[in-house]
């Protein structure tokens, strides 16, 4: 097992390092200079070089490189151009609300994704088989801010059910935490739900149909444990190896989730640098979804090792 | 079936290993592993030779080097006198032509998406038939040389039954009139009624063309019946070459008694014995 | 399931002689799936409206009217106005065409990426594809939005890059595919049956992979047409997509929220639209891959009508008088005991066919009882019937089944659960996926002793142990918390048998139980049974295709044809002095009888026209009666 965890982390450092490459040349490849974008219709050619020297962006390339490796294993990914504070700072303040809506989210979908592909995979073929697919290509159908805006409108609007409170962190009031999370993370729950629900079903009505089922039933086990405890272990495998896209998609989905309930999280303030070219916070943002996804597949990787076997080791 | 014992060999085997490349530990890294070493035989023109062996004994793998499908490790295989190595990784057509193949699953060997026909006719085409009524004359010979008719030559394979699949497989290996056609498990996938079928065809096709054949199976019954001489293979290596009778009547090697003893008997008679005989032989070298 | 039952029966007949050109029976399969045909009429329609937006559109979609601003629908604005009063009907319209357009140049752009990607990994593996790989697994496992927002940032917005950025998403996903298909074909027999035939690589490559990768690429690329629209509309939405004035369904969403609470009629007309038009693309993808790859399990019939049932009661009474009969059993104990047996199916076309007619096969207590067949026969189905466990859309239409003098052919499926694995065992043909792949062979072993001993998990263990060593299982206590990849076929056989029999069961169903064995390890095993019917006196039903399993280890057989038993007789008089002419057939067609003769015997045409008639004399017997 350790030996797995080891491998994986072996492999996750020279991903990490070429992405960072990869993100650090997302400046070079720009066209026109950042200080122009920050100065905006005032930019004068004096002023841009003043500007740029003060970002330190006239210095030769491999000089910048080699201080942005450094920095960037001291944990400084530089310092956002338009509100001049380490970009660190910016995302470790919105980080809590991804995760909370990430997390939220990825509840959902497990609970719809699950269930929708054991209604359907159980009983491959049959009416509610069809029914349980059909709902799932809806949903993989259903844009999930459109979602969202519809739950606002029916909720927070028309009802008045939920208040239309934003984001609210857990420490300071967990009660209003959770009531500002549940819609937005049911829409993006349905992001990830229809990928989860098709693996699930597909996986499940071939483990069904396996041999195995039949020993076991053979053997005088009851259908129910069947499914659940043998068929469902066996379907878990390829259900895990889709997770890691499905969490990619959710993040992906969380930018337009925030815009819709106007949450803070990564999502609006990495669209805020898009649209402001504040370069520096769209590198550190793009390195840190990067090492999220990796971490994410990460742990699938290693819980994928624990539930099926083949993949250890020997 | 007349093979004459003064006769060149056709293809000669010599000292033959073949590998192929395994995946080494974690992601990079290959190591190659010998499925096949020291394999040595001669086939005569117009004789059967046999291959047997259970799963992994690297007859499959050896019939694959002399399609050269597989690249040679070690050793030479000569055909007519050349060293195929010589060639490198290159196959000169005139080889091509020479010596074909029949593998296992019919319906996997034939291209679903085109017409049976389709398979004769590329064929002949690649060997230098380009008018549409030699393609079509020829290819309807060779249908009915195997038993089906011009009907079946605009036929998808999902349309043909197990039997007639080999047939359309048989039929575009001989088409070519090859000297030797490599017959990889051939009728194993077959019910017994559709075996005895091709099993009859390849030996009269065998009667009236020449051809030799390199018939591996794991079934002895019928190795027994099509080979002249057989070949029995364990973990690689061959470890008994002999006449097809000699090698049933009085097998040599510890590991093809072994192998007889395992195979059921066609009758009930003496099955008693047998088993006594099995459960003796069993327990005697594990003490 | 039920597909291999009735493949295999067809497989008797004669094949179909009809012929067509390949595209045309896939567009035959497309005209019977309404779903797809009507998904595709509404990909036409759209892209009839994209093209005919100027003349359809009421208004311009870019002109303001400040005087109707933020209007509700009304006659005169169909779906209402926006904050600049522009007609949202006029701009929902012409959205089409940004939608379409944008997500056929991802498309594009992905496959001209993606596809020679793909084709080269494939086809020169090696180092290429496992450096190339790395970056695919890499791009695919970042959100989609991400990549899209950095091609954005790069360079700017407008329609070609917006067309890139969001191919270049689809583009990891496109060379994977085109990948997998390539590997998948490429190891098939066809083409190294081409390879032998000494055809060129590019001719096998572009005569024989390329044609079978078409499709699967055109499902695809429905498939992301589908979801390019989706991210299309998420970058609009998040306007990083076109500018604000071009009337995209995204941008119109986007508005919507700002104006949620005056104008909630914004919502409705985008948000449907895309869902309509994504569904559509998705529904045509899947229902294009149904048609290209044939058959298709989700439809497997599934009908269990209540005219079985009715049938039951007068075949049981009428099945006591025959039996004895037509099994020819002896007195003796009967461990099981079959009469009359008749397996239906319902075809999709909702004829009826029997799988399996009329069947009679008793076993006796310590009887080893051969069921004879060549694939398609029924035999499989046979010992499912006895199991209790018959493949969807096939059931029990006649006949009774007893076990130990006990009817079990009308139970309730937890009585047949008691019944499993206690008074009744089962091995199936594969041993390597007959057991779990994910769980130890000691949970699985014990489950039998749980359930039906009551024994406790320690207690469980220890007779699992046990049962282990008794099957050959060397270092058992060692081996039980071992996965069945670990063990050798024969080896996971020898597990899968220990956990038919924990129970020490009165019948054990051996269904082709050693024919994916090796002869050597097959003689072990069958020898296993042998002995452990002469310790444990269960009868055994031998199902098997092999004359030679039949020779070495059963006391009497029964031969199946055509859903049939056509001859029942003990071993040495089957083998010696068959009666009906389909068992002496079979009988020559063996090539170990054949030693010393040139040609072996055959089923004949003429010969299988006397062995039908022989059995349509019998079907006709029996209707008779």
């Amino acid at each position: 097992m350790l030996k797995l965890i080891l491998s994986r982390l072996a492999l996750a450092v020279p991903q990490l390092l070429l992405l960072s490459f990869f993100v650090f040349l997302l400046t070079y490849l720009v066209p026109g200079s950042p200080a122009a974008a920050v100065l905006g219709a005032a930019a004068t050619p004096e002023s841009i070089a003043r500007v740029e020297a003060q970002l330190g962006l006239d210095r030769p390339f491999f000089d910048r490189l080699v201080d942005y490796y450094v920095g960037a294993f001291q944990g400084d990914f530089g310092t956002s151009y338009v509100s001049a504070r380490p970009v660190t700072e910016l995302f470790a303040e919105r980080l809590p609300a991804t995760i909370s809506l990430m997390a939220g989210g990825m509840v959902v979908t497990v609970i719809i994704g699950l269930g929708l592909g054991l209604i359907g995979g159980t009983k491959a073929g049959s009416l509610r088989d069809r029914i349980a697919t059909g709902m799932s290509s809806f949903t993989m159908a259903v844009p999930e801010f459109w979602i969202g805006i519809v739950l606002v409108l029916v909720f927070a609007v028309q009802l008045r059910l939920v208040p239309v409170v934003s984001y609210v962190p857990i420490q300071v009031d967990p009660a209003r935490w959770l009531q500002g999370i549940i819609l937005p993370s049911i829409a993006l729950g349905i992001a990830g739900a229809a990928l989860i629900a098709r693996q699930t079903r597909t996986a499940m009505a071939e483990a069904m149909a396996a041999r195995y089922v039949d020993s076991l039933m053979a053997a005088g086990v009851s259908r129910r444990k069947v499914i659940f405890t043998y068929a469902f272990k066996n379907a878990l495998v390829p259900v895990l190896s889709a997770t890691g896209i499905v969490v990619s998609i959710m993040l992906g989905a969380s930018f337009a989730i925030e815009k819709v309930f106007a949450f803070p999280g990564i999502g609006s303030l990495m669209l805020r640098s898009v649209t402001g070219k504040d370069f520096a916070v769209v590198q550190g943002g793009v390195l840190l979804i990067a090492t999220m996804i990796i971490l994410v597949n990460l742990i699938l990787d290693i819980s994928y090792g624990l539930i099926n076997p083949k993949s250890r080791p020997q | 079936m007349t093979v004459s014992m003064n006769d060149r060999p056709l293809l000669e085997v010599r000292n033959l290993a073949v590998g192929y490349e395994a995946r080494g530990t974690w992601p990079f890294g290959t190591r190659t592993v010998k499925a096949v070493e020291g394999v040595s035989f001669d086939i005569r023109p117009g004789e059967t030779l046999g291959l047997v062996g259970e799963s992994g004994s690297g007859k499959s793998t050896t019939g694959r080097a002399i399609l050269r499908l597989l690249p040679v490790l070690e050793g030479s295989i000569r055909f007519d006198g050349q060293d195929l190595s010589d060639w490198g990784k290159q196959t000169p057509l005139s080889y091509r032509k020479q010596v074909q193949a029949v593998f296992q699953d019919p319906s996997a060997s034939l291209n679903p998406r085109q017409l049976v026909s389709h398979a004769i006719e590329m064929t002949l085409r690649r060997h230098g038939v380009t008018k549409r009524s030699e393609l079509h004359e020829r290819s309807l010979a060779a249908f009915e040389m195997v038993g089906l008719s011009g009907d079946h030559l605009g036929r998808f394979p999902n349309e043909l039954s197990g039997g007639q699949q080999q047939r359309v497989a048989i039929a575009r290996a001989l088409v070519l009139e090859p000297r030797l056609v490599v017959c990889d498990e051939a009728v194993s996938a077959l019910d017994l009624s559709t075996q005895s079928q091709i099993i009859n065809l390849l030996s009269d096709l065998q009667q009236l063309t020449g051809v030799s054949y390199l018939f591996i199976a794991h079934d002895l019954g019928v190795v027994r019946h099509i080979a002249h001489r057989v070949g029995v293979m364990n973990h690689g290596s061959l470890v008994e070459l002999a006449e097809t009778e000699e090698l049933f009547a009085s097998p040599k090697n510890a590991y093809t008694q072994r192998l007889l003893d395992a195979t059921p008997a066609a009758h009930p008679a003496g099955r008693e014995e047998r088993r006594a005989h099995r459960l003796a032989s069993r327990t005697a070298p594990a003490a | 399931m039920s597909e291999t039952f009735t493949s295999n029966f067809h497989s008797v007949e004669a094949a179909p002689p009809q012929r067509s050109t390949n595209l045309g029976r896939i567009l035959a399969r497309v005209r019977r799936q309404p779903a797809t045909l009507i998904s595709f009429g509404f990909i036409v329609l759209l892209a009839v409206v994209a093209v005919t937006a100027p003349w359809l559109a009421p208004l311009d979609p870019t002109a303001s009217d400040f005087d109707s601003v933020l209007q509700p629908p009304s006659a005169e604005h169909l779906l209402g106005t926006d904050d600049l009063g522009r007609d949202q009907f006029s701009r929902l319209l012409f959205g089409t065409q940004i939608v379409l357009l944008v997500a056929l140049g991802a498309v594009v752009v992905a496959a001209v990426l993606g596809v020679p990607l793909g084709l080269v990994f494939g086809f020169y593996g090696g180092w290429w594809d496992r450096i190339g790989m790395r970056f695919i697994d890499m791009a695919q496992a970042l959100p989609g939005m991400l990549i899209g927002l950095t091609v954005i940032t790069i360079f700017g917005r407008n329609i070609f890059i917006l067309m890139i950025a969001i191919g270049l998403i689809f583009a990891s996903a496109f060379a994977r595919v085109t990948r997998a298909t390539v590997l998948g074909e490429r190891g098939k027999l066809y083409v190294e049956a081409a390879e032998v035939a000494g055809l060129r690589k590019p001719q096998i490559i572009f005569g024989q992979v390329f044609p079978n990768l078409i499709g699967p690429m055109i499902t695809q690329a429905a498939v992301f047409l589908g979801s390019a629209i989706m991210i299309e509309s998420a970058m609009s939405f998040l306007g990083i997509g076109l500018d604000s004035d071009t009337p995209s369904w995204g941008a119109m969403l986007s508005l919507a929220v700002e104006k949620q609470n005056v104008a909630p009629y914004l919502t409705w007309p985008p948000g449907i639209a895309i869902i309509l038009t994504v569904l559509a693309f998705n529904v045509f993808g899947d229902g294009l891959n149904d048609a290209l790859t044939g058959e298709k399990r989700r439809n497997a019939p599934r009908i269990r009508g209540g005219a079985p049932r009715a049938a039951l009661s007068t075949a049981a009474s009428r099945a006591t008088q025959t039996a004895d009969a037509a099994t020819g059993a002896t007195s003796q104990a009967l461990v099981l005991e079959a009469r009359d047996v008749t397996v239906a199916l319902n075809r999709p076309s909702g004829e009826q066919v029997n799988l399996v007619s009329g069947v009679s096969v008793s076993v006796g207590k310590g009887e080893v009882v051969g069921l004879l067949g060549e694939s398609g026969s029924g035999k499989s189905t046979f010992a499912r019937a006895v199991l209790g466990m018959l493949p969807a859309g096939t059931w029990l239409a006649d006949g009774t089944i007893t076990l130990a003098g006990e009817e079990i052919s009308h139970r309730s499926a937890k009585e047949l659960r008691h019944i499993r694995g206690d008074r009744l065992g089962a091995v199936f043909q594969d041993p390597m996926s007959a057991l779990s792949p994910v769980h130890t062979i000691g949970a699985q072993l014990i489950e039998p002793l749980r359930i039906h001993k009551g024994m406790s998990r320690p207690a469980a263990r220890a007779r699992a142990v046990e049962l282990l060593e008794r099957v050959g299982v060397k270092n058992a206590a060692g081996r039980l918390d071992d996965y069945p990849h670990q063990f050798s076929g024969g080896m996971a056989q020898r597990v899968a048998i220990a956990m038919a029999l924990a129970a020490e069961p009165e019948l054990l169903i051996a269904d082709e139980a050693t024919s994916a064995l090796d002869v050597t390890t097959q003689s072990q095993v069958l020898d296993l049974i042998l002995d452990l019917r002469d310790e444990f006196g269960m009868g055994v039903l031998m199902i098997t295709h092999s004359l030679g399993v039949v020779a070495e280890t059963c006391d009497r057989a029964a031969v199946m044809y055509r859903g049939r038993v056509v001859e029942t007789a003990g071993v040495e008089k089957l083998f010696d002095n068959p009666e009906h002419p389909y068992t002496a057939a079979l009988l020559a067609a063996n090539p170990v009888n054949a030693v010393g003769q040139d040609r072996l015997a055959t089923i004949d045409p003429e010969l299988r026209a006397v062995i039908d008639a022989s059995i349509d004399a019998q079907a006709k017997k029996e209707a008779v009666r």
